[in-house]
């Protein structure tokens, strides 16, 4: 896809000879070739269309309507999708479980981003000792693979938070403990990048002219510095948003994840391997809606790369 | 020459992996000798019975220990290494409770072959109360006040109180002197000995043979054993640790014996001509009510404590989701034993809905801003909070408790957290220990077969200065009362009588709602024969069980 | 190079000892090891403090720190309650190669415990890493090679499926396709879980037969990654001159592509490699729960969920060490590998 992408690049500078695009335009369009990003983007939408606008169709109250008679029933016309344990309707689940994933998804990457900038930014703008010491502290974190960090901390803040509500939806205090954990535990790759950016933007000459006029070294950071490293930020929080999205369903699935009564497309998924033979239907729609989120994600964030940096050679991962 | 260096990598690692798994393989088993499989779904953390009280350790204990008596499929003790069960008309235990005499049978040997006599009992007592042995619970050895042998075949307990549960509690296991004790002198203590883990030494129908970690564990034939040979030649304790794998394997065949399946399952095994069996084994799945003065003013209400009952189904739950292989109950003590602890007189809750609603609307809790959920005279909603472990029947129970009581008007708030976080203590501001929530669901017994529990003991509420106390529901001065009077009564009529008046007094008080019965469900192969299992002592009868082609 | 070493190894040192402080302030306050002591019941009371008093779990949790790092032996514990210091402790501590014992199979080191377990997680794990860089490398090299065709466009499609599926949903498919489906159809299907067939013994043909899912996910999972990037290191390798020269002088395709161009394009494949190998000392925490695999990765689990610090910091810390060690070690593969590189 990156050769792809080139090879739109090369045609674009050839197009560009002939019309001056301005850059948003050239964004635009860049995307516009990646196919797949296309193809991403338009699934995206699908998705959240049937999260949110599942709900005018299914109420909360029917999602969490339990009806033991009816318990583990496949498919039928009254239930497309099945029944789980307790005889829940499966299909109007996965609208409100998929609310909650996609919540999760885009939160735990904000708090992501914020925890990364910050520290990158910090460490890059200040240099010397607090550099030492930021970048020891994210080699740490790097140093633990992601997951076990998850599971120890999903277990140190389990049941440390009660269930809240929001927007007169109750949810899990769990959705919090799991949006924090999985942002303070992904930030370390954005940091990496936001550092190296301001080591090297810090140097340039806008930047020394903000410092001759006596700018705040606040206002360097975040107005100067930071606009212009906002494209890898943007390609790296879309990819976290996938990644998001799978540490949330590893988690619950493991069980340490998001608690009932909230119900996401990773919790409805845990245990599922008891049900392989006798109801299969209990993890394969909430497994399917978390593949397609998290590939339309990738497609997307691979579509973005290629658009925000036609030179960037950082490959996925 | 590099790319002799990476075929080199890539010949190394290949060899690395063969010979590992060269290391793991085995000679194959012998095909002629009768060997018993039972699938097993947590690995025991130690086969000293005093390192852990595991579920599925104690449940071992009858294939490679011996307990001093053993009990029956009825949960009646039987004498096993006594030559009688002490009692009063016997001389066994005096007549003021405070002595207790254990005869031996002189033909008890371990397995090999050095006899057990009173000098292991005095051993297995001192190393329980040496604070450097680290043991799991000193109870009840701390209820003694010291053992005495007068000679190899006699064990006299003295106490200082009487203590009525002695019976379903002392002597699970006997730990062998002559194996253990001069590991004690030289290192100090026993918590190292390789004998917890491989206890070669034992005195059941089969002797420890091999553990491999997260594989099995195997036990074979005690060639020693005084009560003659058994008939299965091995017992192989395979661990499947998850559901799934365990029910393949016993549909397949390759597991003869298996326990504590997921229910969803059981009627897929029954089809597969699996027998399944029922045992009790004194435990309920109960909803604590917290009485305390923290508690949301509902769950202090008796009349609430009764509509709750009255709303909640539980038929329909122990019928769809417990698939109907239990029954509901009515206190926390067992009334399929023939101990006959529970009241007579106790007339069940029934599920009546209407009259919760009748019961709270007359009690002032009435749905004054029409939301659905009634309030009292102060306008505080009628919230009850919900906290249980993580795992899948009790949250399907909350969401269906949560419904059935919102159609009465009480909103259930529901929590679940892991149980060594919901049973943590008060100094880390667990849930249970301060408190923080009305009701709480978890499966418990009492000391069984034996009734005595010091759940509701006033001295064991939770604070600062008894950081660990479990009564996380309230002190209630009558039933302490009741619950200390018991402990020390040595006539079981007397006993029996104090335990109607506490049963009754704790449903009249709706202290707690027991769900329904909680069974341990064996799962059998029809190929193993002759099987009976006790509630308390599960394989009591090991040795007589068979294998039928 | 020496020099290199040894400041790689000094840089580590304050490296490891952040993670231990950060990780054991998270797991001392991850649950209560001794609620669940009781089995079936609760703990009674009277036994969780003597516990607590006797493992120590009621110190200050810098003391319990700075005994799991350097020891107890030379302070004294009171052991019997009377409020009196009387026992010395017999800890050695994480610095003298000591990591504890398990809270709760008492009396076990934490190192046998885990030594237990590390040979069945290296005979799963292996395998599947070597198939996974054969597989990987075959399908990055071809779909390089014949690039924007309908090969290479299908590969492409599928490791980016691949790389967005999470590995329960690989495990569960294909247990369900491959052990369920296949036994209910009649054909010969795939035990699901466990490392061998207990009534057939823990024998190596028993040991394969169940790896062979375990490894099929990992390899849908991993190997779609690695592909991509095998393709692309490729895709550069091949436009370069000497490759062109190579060509030029005649040499068959075939000598080209093994000689010279997969030496170079794999070279960098190592880098990620190198990374990947601490994770297999874990195993796939998630494989290995799915497939009730007997390894490191379920005894993660396990002990996390009864919160038994020095088991799961033992794990974890060893963990570290190897993130640290593989890194060292893959530069230093690197710079053998590749002569154009000098480390000073």
């Amino acid at each position: 896809m990156a050769a792809l992408a080139e090879a739109d690049v090369i045609r674009l500078q050839e197009e560009l000879k002939a019309k001056p695009l301005t850059p948003g335009q050239l964004i635009k369009l860049r995307f516009l070739r990646h196919k797949m990003a296309v193809l991403g983007a338009i699934m995206l939408l699908v998705l959240i269309l049937y999260a949110f606008g599942g709900a005018l169709v299914y109420s909360e109250a029917e999602a969490n309507f339990t009806d033991t008679k009816i318990r583990l029933n496949p498919p039928s016309a009254e239930h497309p999708f099945g029944t789980d344990t307790v005889g829940r309707d499966i299909l109007a689940r996965t609208i409100y479980g998929g609310q909650i994933s996609l919540l999760i998804g885009l939160s735990a990457v904000v708090v992501e981003v914020i925890v990364g900038v910050l520290i990158g930014a910090i460490a890059g703008y200040y240099g010397g000792w607090i550099d030492g010491l930021l970048m020891r502290f994210t080699e740490a974190m790097f140093n633990i693979p992601q997951l076990f960090l998850l599971l120890v901390m999903a277990k140190f803040f389990g049941g440390k938070i009660p269930t809240i509500t929001f927007l007169n939806r109750e949810f899990s205090g769990s959705v919090i403990v799991i949006i924090v954990i999985i942002g303070i535990t992904s930030w370390m790759y954005l940091a990496r990048i936001v550092r190296a950016n301001f080591l090297s933007l810090k140097e340039r000459e806008f930047v020394l002219a903000a410092h001759t006029t006596g700018t705040s070294n606040l206002s360097i950071i975040f107005n100067h510095i930071l606009p212009n490293s906002i494209a890898p930020i943007i390609v790296s929080g879309t990819l976290s948003v996938a990644n998001a999205i799978i540490s949330e369903a590893y988690i619950s699935f493991l069980g340490l994840g998001v608690q009932p009564p909230t119900a996401t497309w990773g919790n409805m998924l845990e245990g599922a391997y008891n049900y392989i033979e006798t109801a299969p239907w209990l993890w394969i729609s909430p497994g399917i809606l978390i593949v397609l989120t998290v590939l339309s994600i990738n497609f997307v964030g691979d579509g973005l790369r290629d658009a925000l940096d036609p030179h960037a050679i950082v490959e996925a991962k | 020459m590099k790319q002799k260096r990476f075929y080199r990598i890539v010949t190394v690692l290949t060899v690395l992996a063969l010979t590992l798994s060269a290391f793991a393989s085995l000679a194959g088993a012998q095909e002629a000798a009768k060997v018993a499989t039972f699938a097993w779904t947590q690995e025991p953390d130690s086969l000293n019975p005093f390192y852990t009280d595991m579920w599925f350790a104690t449940l071992m204990h009858q294939v490679y220990l011996c307990w001093a008596w053993q009990f029956d499929d009825q949960a009646v003790a039987y004498p096993h290494l006594v030559t009688e069960l002490p009692s009063v008309e016997n001389g066994g235990v005096s007549e003021d409770g405070l002595t207790i005499t254990l005869n031996l049978r002189d033909d008890i040997t371990w397995s090999d072959g050095e006899p057990i006599t009173s000098a292991d009992f005095q051993f297995t007592y001192d190393m329980v109360m040496t604070d450097a042995n680290t043991v799991n619970s000193q109870y009840p050895y701390d209820y003694l006040d010291s053992v005495e042998t007068p000679n190899d075949l006699t064990v006299v307990m003295n106490f200082a109180e009487p203590f009525a549960p002695w019976l379903a509690n002392f002597w699970r296991g006997i730990l062998p002197k002559h194996i253990l004790e001069p590991i004690f002198e030289s290192e100090g203590s026993l918590i190292e000995a390789e004998w917890n883990e491989a206890p070669t030494v034992g005195c059941g129908p089969y002797v420890f043979d091999e553990w491999e970690s997260g594989s099995y564990i195997r036990f074979v034939k005690n060639q020693n054993y005084w009560l003659g040979e058994a008939n299965i030649d091995e017992i192989f304790f395979q661990f499947v640790p998850d559901d799934a794998a365990q029910t393949a394997a016993l549909i397949a065949g390759d597991a003869d014996l298996g326990t504590f399946p997921p229910l969803s399952d059981v009627p897929v095994m029954q089809n597969a001509g699996i027998n399944v069996l029922s045992v009790n084994g004194g435990y309920s799945e109960i909803w604590f009510f917290n009485f305390r003065d923290m508690a949301s003013p509902g769950a202090k209400d008796i009349n609430v404590r009764k509509a709750v009952t009255m709303a909640l189904d539980r038929n329909a739950i122990v019928d769809d989701l417990m698939l109907g292989l239990t029954q509901t109950g009515e206190t926390m003590w067992d009334p399929l034993t023939a101990y006959g602890y529970v009241s007579p007189d106790i007339t069940p809750w029934e599920y009546d809905p209407d009259g919760a609603r009748q019961l709270l609307e007359d009690s002032g809790w009435i749905d004054r801003d029409g939301d659905g959920i009634r309030e009292d005279a102060d306008g505080n909603p009628l919230t009850l909070y919900h906290g249980t472990t993580i795992r899948e029947i009790r949250q399907d129970i909350q969401a269906v408790a949560q419904q059935q009581l919102l159609q009465v008007g009480i909103d259930l708030q529901i929590m679940s957290e892991d149980s060594d976080i919901f049973f943590g203590s008060y100094s880390d501001g667990a849930s249970c220990a301060t408190g923080s929530v009305d009701v709480m669901e978890w499966s418990d017994a009492p000391f069984f077969p034996d009734p005595d529990t010091d759940y509701w003991l006033c001295d064991q509420v939770p604070n600062d200065e008894n950081p660990w106390g479990y009564n996380y529901f309230g002190c209630d001065e009558t039933l302490d009362a009741l619950f200390r009077s018991q402990l020390v009564e040595t006539d079981p009529t007397a006993r029996t009588e104090i335990f109607h008046d506490i049963t009754q007094y704790m449903h009249d008080q709706v202290y707690l709602i027991p769900l329904y019965i909680d069974p341990d469900i064996w799962l059998i192969n029809p190929r193993l024969t002759n099987v009976t299992i006790s509630g308390v002592t599960p394989f009591y009868s090991i040795m007589s069980w068979d294998i039928t082609e | 190079m020496t020099r290199y070493i040894i400041r790689r190894i000094l840089q580590a040192i304050p490296l490891l000892f952040i993670i231990s402080v950060l990780l054991f302030v998270l797991m001392i306050n991850t649950g209560d090891p001794l609620a669940t002591m009781g089995g079936r019941k609760a703990t009674r009371p009277e036994d969780r403090a003597r516990l607590a008093r006797q493992l120590g779990l009621d110190q200050p949790i810098y003391k319990q720190y700075i005994y799991w790092l350097i020891g107890n032996d030379w302070a004294l514990i009171d052991m019997d309650g009377d409020g009196i210091l009387e026992t010395p402790g017999s800890r050695l501590g994480v610095l003298r190669g000591d990591f504890g014992n398990s809270l709760i199979s008492r009396g076990k080191a934490v190192i046998e415990i885990i030594w237990d377990r590390l040979p069945n997680t290296l005979i799963l794990m292996i395998p599947a890493e070597i198939i996974v860089i054969i597989v990987s490398l075959i399908v990055g090299i071809y779909s390089a090679l014949r690039q924007y065709s309908l090969i290479d466009h299908t590969v492409t499609a599928l490791s980016f499926i691949g790389y967005s599926m999470p590995i329960f949903f690989v495990a569960l498919v294909s247990m369900y396709i491959f052990g369920v489906n296949f036994k209910r159809w009649g054909l010969p299907y795939l035990p699901t879980v466990g490392m061998f067939d207990p009534k057939m013994g823990k024998t190596t043909v028993q040991i394969i037969w169940h790896m062979i899912l375990p490894i099929f996910s990992m390899t849908v999972i991993t190997a779609a990654g690695y592909s991509r990037f095998v393709r692309s290191q490729m895709l550069e390798v091949i436009s370069e001159d000497y490759i062109r020269t190579a060509r030029s002088k005649g040499l068959p395709q075939r000598l080209v592509i093994s000689r010279h161009a997969l030496k170079n394009a794999a070279l960098p494949l190592v880098t990620i490699v190198g990374l990947d190998v601490p994770l297999l000392l874990a195993g796939a925490v998630v494989t290995e729960t799915i497939f009730a695999w007997p390894g490191m990765g379920r005894l993660f689990i396990d002990h996390l969920s009864r919160s038994d610090t020095p088991v799961v910091m033992g794990i974890l810390m060893m963990i570290s060490v190897a993130v640290v060690f593989s890194q060292l070690i893959t530069d230093i593969i690197y710079a053998w590998l590749d002569p154009r590189i000098r480390y000073t």
